[in-house]
């Protein structure tokens, strides 16, 4: 190592989903190549998809996450009834946003208290800081079992659930049943709001970047199953138009497919961008809290993501709360879903941002084919394009710092990589 | 006595299943008075399992070859002998554990044992067993009995 010439190396990153590395070349005074590399092996769930029967498509895709299965059997559903024409409608889309809200507490409880948070209060993991902040920590398990409690009494089961279908559930829940889990929103209510007031007194570097965000935006709700495709920068599209406005790209270095905006270039999905796009539509209660916390109605610097979490777990609490609290038992859990050749398109928003499913059926609804872009797919290019600005500015930080900084830097967007394709490693080489 | 065991796995990895069968194994020749069978959706729905003056016994899947052999370890055998739980979150059994002792300290299981079977890297979809690790089911159910004292 010359003066002009470092190399930083850190060979495990901790706190993400799944597997991969990250490798920072610097010359000089000069970031030449950030490179996010996803070096686990394709899973090939489109490929699987072929030939099997559109009913089947729920379950399969629900099997790319343990964290955001929901978000997978939304799109792959709304994309079936896309295809076939079917409308859900009434208590059953309501429960459908119910469920999804479950995903979003659970989800966004383990990133903002397990993985992200260690940054801001300079501990190495969750565990080491539990023994400084005990009551935070068992507030963070508690929401996410909150969360996983909606999951379980809609899905089935909290992992993996088994109830979603094409046309609605197998089975929907009483009046009774939702009356507990109520009960439990409350408090959890109550401890997201704790959560917002907690992570907005952190400390956050100062780096802003005007970012193309992209969302689905919906006249009436805070987005979940149904919206036009909005950007921050004028797009306004469906998701049947997706393909035409996004495109996929191979890069050597990334076993999941980057994705751009034609004739433009990275953009950014998940919260900051939902936010952005959507504030007027989050309850009073969580727009409340978020200006409380220091958030204007858009936030562009990627370290207070953490903040926005928080923020869109409250509403997900309210919006769980208002959803039981309107609750009426459905006649029938499901409508009838005749197959028929045809292509279906849907995105939804996972916790971790836009997820688009496309698939072509033949006359007796078998899968002929299916493409799924998964949020961390989509966020790739803007995360490398994000690390090569932050490193920039920050040459003359000590290795330690900056490796640090860097790590929390890709954790702002809480990285599913098993979605993408799972665990990352970074490496800053300095030359 | 009163004894809390906790099945860990994931039933469509094949052999990362291999809990669930030791507990339905249980369930099915009945369990002594005061034994709970609890199954784990995953890690952190350990911590709160482990809030409990019972003894706990965690049966789980770990990589080690040869697929198939039973294991008898505490926590801090899990932690340093190499052994590899297999995870998907960057969180074992290990790190749940050090978790629940380090929030509730009173309160939590003071007698900790993992019954584990080996087995090889999942590498597909498979709902059932390797012959190896099916015939491992025995001996498994056997091992926690003789911790919770059946």
């Amino acid at each position: 190592m010359t003066a002009k010439t470092r190399n930083i190396r850190v060979d495990y990153l901790a706190r993400v989903e799944g597997e991969g590395a990250l490798h920072v070349k610097i010359r000089g005074d000069k970031v030449t190549d950030v490179q996010l590399r996803i070096f686990e092996p394709p899973r090939f769930f489109e490929a699987l998809l072929r030939g099997r029967a559109f009913t089947e498509a729920p379950d399969i895709t629900a099997r790319i996450c343990g964290i955001c299965p929901i978000a997978y059997q939304m799109s792959a559903v709304h994309a079936m009834e896309d295809a076939l024409s079917v409308r859900v409608d009434g208590q059953l889309r309501a429960l459908r946003r119910l469920l999804y809200c479950g995903e979003w507490i659970e989800s966004h409880a383990l990133h903002v208290y397990m993985l992200h948070a260690p940054d801001f209060l300079g501990y190495p993991d969750a565990i080491r800081m539990a023994k400084d902040h005990r009551e935070a920590v068992q507030r963070g398990l508690q929401l996410k079992k909150a969360g996983n409690d909606v999951v379980t009494l809609l899905g089935g089961r909290e992992i993996h659930p088994i109830s979603v279908r094409v046309g609605g559930f197998y089975r929907v829940p009483t009046c009774a049943e939702l009356r507990p889990l109520a009960e439990r929103l409350q408090w959890a209510r109550d401890a997201a709001l704790e959560t917002v007031r907690w992570v907005g007194g952190f400390s956050f570097p100062d780096f802003e970047y005007d970012y193309e965000f992209v969302a689905l935006c919906h006249p009436d709700e805070y987005p979940f199953n149904e919206g036009r495709i909005r950007s921050s920068h004028g797009l306004d599209t469906t998701a049947r138009e997706y393909d035409t406005h996004f495109i996929e790209h191979h890069v050597q270095h990334s076993n999941a497919l980057h994705s751009t905006i034609r004739g433009g270039g990275a953009y950014c999905v998940g919260p900051l961008a939902r936010y952005a796009l959507n504030f007027e539509r989050l309850s009073p209660l969580a727009k409340d809290a978020a200006r409380a916390a220091g958030l204007a109605a858009s936030c562009r610097n990627p370290f207070k993501s953490i903040i926005v979490r928080a923020v869109e777990m409250l509403w997900a609490c309210d919006e769980a709360l208002r959803i039981i609290g309107a609750y009426e038992p459905p006649q029938l859990a499901c409508v009838e879903v005749q197959p028929r050749a045809a292509i279906g398109y849907a995105c939804t928003e996972a916790p971790r941002g836009l997820l688009y499913h496309r698939y072509r059926l033949d006359a007796d609804g078998t899968i002929v084919d299916a493409k799924i872009v998964p949020p961390t797919s989509q966020n790739q290019k803007m995360i490398e394009d994000d690390l090569t600005r932050f490193v920039a500015a920050r040459l003359d930080l000590a290795h330690e710092q900056l490796t640090l900084q860097c790590e929390q830097a890709i954790r702002n967007y809480d990285p599913c990589i098993s979605c993408a394709t799972h665990f990352l490693t970074l490496r800053v080489d300095r030359q | 006595m009163p004894a809390r065991v906790i099945a860990l796995g994931q039933a469509a990895a094949g052999d990362d299943g291999v809990a669930f069968a030791v507990l339905e194994r249980l369930r099915a020749r009945g369990v002594p008075p005061g034994v709970e069978l609890l199954r784990a959706a995953e890690d952190f729905a350990l911590v709160p399992l482990l809030e409990t003056p019972a003894t706990v016994v965690i049966v789980d899947a770990v990589l080690q070859n040869p697929p198939g052999r039973v294991l008898e370890l505490t926590p801090e055998d899990l932690a340093s002998a190499g052994h590899r739980a297999v995870s998907t979150h960057g969180v074992g059994i290990c790190q749940a554990i050090e978790l629940a002792r380090t929030l509730t300290p009173a309160q939590s299981a003071a007698s900790i044992r993992i019954v584990a079977v080996t087995i090889s890297r999942p590498r597909r979809y498979v709902q059932r067993l390797s012959p190896a690790v099916a015939a491992a089911v025995p001996a498994a159910v056997e091992r926690v009995l003789a911790l919770v004292g059946g």
